[in-house]
């Protein structure tokens, strides 16, 4: 323990001593999130049970220069909620009530503590949902949500978490509480809670967010499909876009995926084949039938060799429970995995996975592939055993992967964020000159560096003196984009 | 810093790429005004005397475009109208409805006001759609963010920040936008009735599984005696659009009836504003919307019933008390045109982050120079 003892007292004040953790066994608990490779174990762990809780605790942290990271559910798979050294934890766990549920203006107020799920829970009897639905959504917590901007299986139809959330009350990196946006889309001046929306922790602690809710759509039609090779099931998903169709989700799993989720959970898929699609559309009755007819139409088109319909609601869920239990199931095929979560432009993924496949296996570590085909948003799983001291070879694997992505036109990560993981990997992507204009906005919250110190922007600390130089984006040698 | 002799004209200084718009910034000492197409020069707070304004519509054009990507990148200038032309002959569009895209509005104009249309409501604004911008900073500092796919979470997102900046953080000058199909047929669903009339049926085509569009109700072109109307827009495939539209009107029940598209031509004009009132543009929670306007002294009205967001023409004597009266239902109100002469408050009370504005301010224009008086009344330096 190597708190200022006047802190400590502080930070008891602030919270109750009852609320404070620092016994080192149950600090321990709190030392990685899903990312289980990085460990720090905290000097202490608050549990606030109110926003103004959250802001006294983080006045104290202001005032003796402590730093801090906030927590939800640990869920994250990048790192963000690691716990820095000689820094505290602000668990946002007791902060979990559904303070409103406005079907009139299809909107609800919550807690960050609240989860993903609780949320459409707490709304389904009105005939409403909240739209963005990460597979971790029984567990993962709104405030981690918003903070890494969250995706999911139907944010190809309805947008990200950014686009679900009206407003954020924060607690600043001063301690003040603020409001970020406001009870309409129209927005005063720039918009700061979109600034604040995937800052993964780094700006702020969300106390309580406005959420918008859709109503429930009347028909949902979902199929599973499989191909002969991926190129062809890309195939499919790129007539479904050039028809003008915009599903509500276009998911795709490959061989060893497949085996993996079918060992898990028996969902259905057919072993040994080289690629499932899951299409689902939903919408008004007559448009979604319309609809999913042609969609029919072109799997045929592209050689499908089976096609299941979902005839029931069941069945329906059979699915999905294939598609969202892969992650977790890969454990049943391999000891350790990392998942990694660059994108590519869409058109580019038949490419991208041919690549990864020969990665693959010079280095001799299989690869499952589970990812939303939709946007382009890959979810390679390096499949690895520690045990066999693989570990650093899949680490290395990974990490070109997710380079390998920027090289082809797309992104680090598409929803799971940067966090700890990927930092040193953002010159990659970015050039020193658009990192410091980042770190600007990040100095304009957080003059003092307190706020979940050492993620997201590369530091000389994390990453070495010299972080990864910038080569100039394809796109940039291409002419595409320019740079001075 | 410099400022103009009172009254002189400032110098326009009109770059034709990025390299241009650079120097521009660097060689040219003191404040500066930004502008597009200036459709909306009027719009947010007065610019203050400034040494120069720089013209981004020299920067036009597509840098990029992507059709199986569903992606664009163009240069900022770009009005909208001419990208939609081009996009339109491979069945997408950039999902916006703002009302002055038609005046010629650009890409970045639109980002920097924060504008958006009818269509927000499925498709939100500009914020919801930009995927990738390139900004030119005061200091002469090139900075990108976002990038060239529509799901991506890498690194703090710029694009948000330029989103209702008016000019003031810096100028965008590539941005990168998601696109939509084109639907493959529209319609409209009218209904003439009041404001408060409206309010019932649009929570009642809310609580149906119908998803429109648009849900809308205008007031009469010419005063407020006239019928207003409730204007309800379904985006569908051909094949399904005549079901749709039947349960519109049969859940609207009596006098409903389907319009031509081209009522949607009068929402621009309301939108726009006409005569010497001046107009406002107010966000509030959809529910509190009829009853608020209710208490306005307006004499045209746009009320987006799902959004909760207004565009209205008021006496420009009533200004000031129309922002207050928005403020005290919890909304945000901004000044769209003002009158000859007017010298009301263009923002209602500040935002509670109003520190954050004023620190971001400081990091990306620490001396000012960009769009001043933008954000007056509020005090951002
Ligand atoms: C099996 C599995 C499946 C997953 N599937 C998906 C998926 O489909 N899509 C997806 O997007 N992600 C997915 N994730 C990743 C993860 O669930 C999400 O990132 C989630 O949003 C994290 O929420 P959390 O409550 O666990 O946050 P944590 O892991 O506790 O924290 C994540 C970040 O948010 C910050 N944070 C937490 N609460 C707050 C707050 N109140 N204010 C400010 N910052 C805060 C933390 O500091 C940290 O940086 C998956 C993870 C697992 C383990």
């Amino acid at each position: 323990m190597s708190l200022d003892p006047r802190a400590h007292a502080a930070f008891a004040a602030a919270v109750g001593a009852e609320n404070i953790v620092d016994d080192p066994v149950r600090r321990r608990a709190y030392e990685c999130d899903g990312l289980t490779g990085y460990r720090v174990v905290p000097d202490m762990v608050l549990l606030p049970r109110t926003a103004e809780e959250v802001a006294a605790s983080v006045r104290v942290c202001h005032e003796h220069g402590i730093p801090f990271v906030a927590r939800g559910a640990g869920t994250g798979l990048s790192g963000g909620a690691l716990p820095v050294a000689d820094g505290v934890v602000i668990s946002l766990a007791r902060l979990k009530r559904v303070l409103e549920v406005d079907p009139e203006n299809r909107r609800a107020v919550v807690e960050p503590g609240v989860t993903n799920l609780e949320i459409t829970g707490a709304a389904a009897s009105h005939g409403l949902y909240y739209a963005p639905d990460p597979s971790s959504q029984q567990v993962c917590t709104i405030g981690g949500n918003v903070a890494e901007n969250s995706g999911g299986a139907h944010c190809l139809k309805y947008g990200f978490t950014t686009n679900h959330v009206l407003s954020v009350e924060v607690v600043l990196p001063d301690g003040t509480l603020v409001t970020l946006g406001g009870d309409s889309p129209e927005q005063q001046g720039p918009d700061l809670r979109g600034v604040f929306l995937g800052s993964e922790g780094t700006l702020g602690i969300t106390t309580k967010i406005v959420v918008r809710l859709l109503r429930t759509p009347e028909t949902v039609r979902t199929l599973l499909a499989d191909f002969p090779s991926v190129g062809e099931a890309g195939d499919v998903v790129s007539d479904i876009v050039a028809a003008g169709i915009v599903p509500a989700a276009v998911e795709m799993m490959d061989t060893l995926a497949i085996e993996a989720a079918e060992e898990a959970v028996h969902a259905g898929y057919t072993l040994g084949t080289p690629a499932a699609l899951v299409v689902e559309l939903d919408g008004p009755v007559e448009e979604c039938d319309d609809q999913f007819e042609q969609v029919k139409v072109i799997c045929d088109k592209h050689g499908c060799t089976r096609l299941h319909i979902a005839g029931s609601p069941e069945e329906r869920a059979a699915i999905w429970r294939g598609r969202k239990a892969a992650f977790a199931a890969v454990g049943r095929i391999s000891p350790d995995y990392f998942v990694q979560d660059g994108v590519v432009p869409r058109t580019r993924l038949a490419e991208v996975l041919g690549r990864i496949a020969d990665m693959g296996s010079e280095a001799g570590i299989r690869v499952a592939n589970v990812f939303h085909a939709g946007d382009g948003n890959l979810h390679p799983l390096v499949l690895y055993s520690a045990a066999a001291g693989e570990t650093e070879r899949a680490e290395k694997l990974s990490g070109q992967i997710a380079e390998l992505c920027v090289e082809l036109g797309g992104s680090l990560s598409g929803e799971h964020g940067i966090g700890t993981d990927k930092a040193c990997s953002m010159p990659k992507m970015f050039s020193e000159d658009d990192l410091a204009v980042m770190q600007r906005v990040r100095t304009a919250f957080d003059a003092d560096g307190i706020c979940n110190p050492g993620k997201v922007l590369p530091t000389p600390r994390l990453c070495g003196e010299r972080p990864g130089k910038y080569s100039p984006h394809p796109l940039e040698e291409s002419g595409v984009i320019e740079r001075l | 810093m410099t400022s103009t002799e009172h009254g002189a004209a400032p110098t326009t200084l009109r770059p034709e790429n990025l390299h241009e718009a650079r120097d521009a910034v660097l060689d040219t000492p003191g404040s500066l005004g930004i502008t597009g197409a200036g459709t909306a020069a009027d719009w947010a707070g007065r610019l203050r005397d400034v040494d120069a304004v720089l013209d981004l519509s020299g920067l036009h054009g597509i840098i990029a475009h992507n059709p199986g990507d569903m992606t664009v990148s163009v240069h900022a200038g770009t009005p909208l109208r001419d990208l939609q032309a081009e996009l339109a002959e491979h069945g997408q569009h950039v999902s916006l409805d703002a009302a002055r895209i038609a005046d010629g509005a650009t890409v970045g104009g639109l980002v920097a006001t924060a504008d958006a249309g009818p269509s927000a409501l499925v498709h939100g604004g500009m914020r919801d759609l930009v995927i990738g911008t390139t900004t030119l900073l005061a200091d002469g500092t090139v900075a990108r963010s976002g990038g060239h796919v529509i799901k991506n979470v890498a690194g703090y997102d710029l694009a948000k920040l330029m989103h209702g900046s008016y000019g003031t953080l810096g100028a965008l000058v590539e941005v990168v936008l998601r696109l939509h199909p084109t639907p493959k047929a529209t319609g409209t669903v009218a209904l003439a009735c009041p404001l408060a009339e409206a309010a019932g049926h649009a929570s009642r085509v809310l609580e149906s599984p119908l998803e429109p569009t648009a849900l809308e109700w205008i007031s009469g072109e010419r005063s407020t005696s006239e019928q207003g109307r409730l204007l309800v827009r379904i985006e569908s495939t051909e094949a399904a659009l005549p079901a749709r539209m039947e349960r519109v009107a049969a859940l609207l029940g009596a006098g409903a009836e389907t319009t031509s598209d081209d009522v949607w031509d009068v929402h621009v004009s309301l939108v726009r504003g006409s005569g010497d009132g001046a107009v406002l543009r107010i966000g509030a929670r959809p529910s509190r919307l009829p009853g608020l306007l209710a208490g306005l002294p307006c004499t045209t009205v746009t009320a987006g019933l799902g959004t909760g967001v207004a565009t209205v023409t008021v006496p420009g004597t009533a200004v000031a008390e129309a922002h207050e009266a928005v403020h005290a239902v919890g909304g945000t109100s901004v000044l769209r045109r003002r009158p000859a002469g007017l010298d009301a408050p263009a923002w209602g009370p500040p935002p509670s982050a109003l520190a954050v504005l004023n620190a971001v301010k400081a990091q990306f224009d620490p001396d000012g120079r960009f769009g001043p008086g933008r954000f007056d009344p509020w005090e951002i330096p």
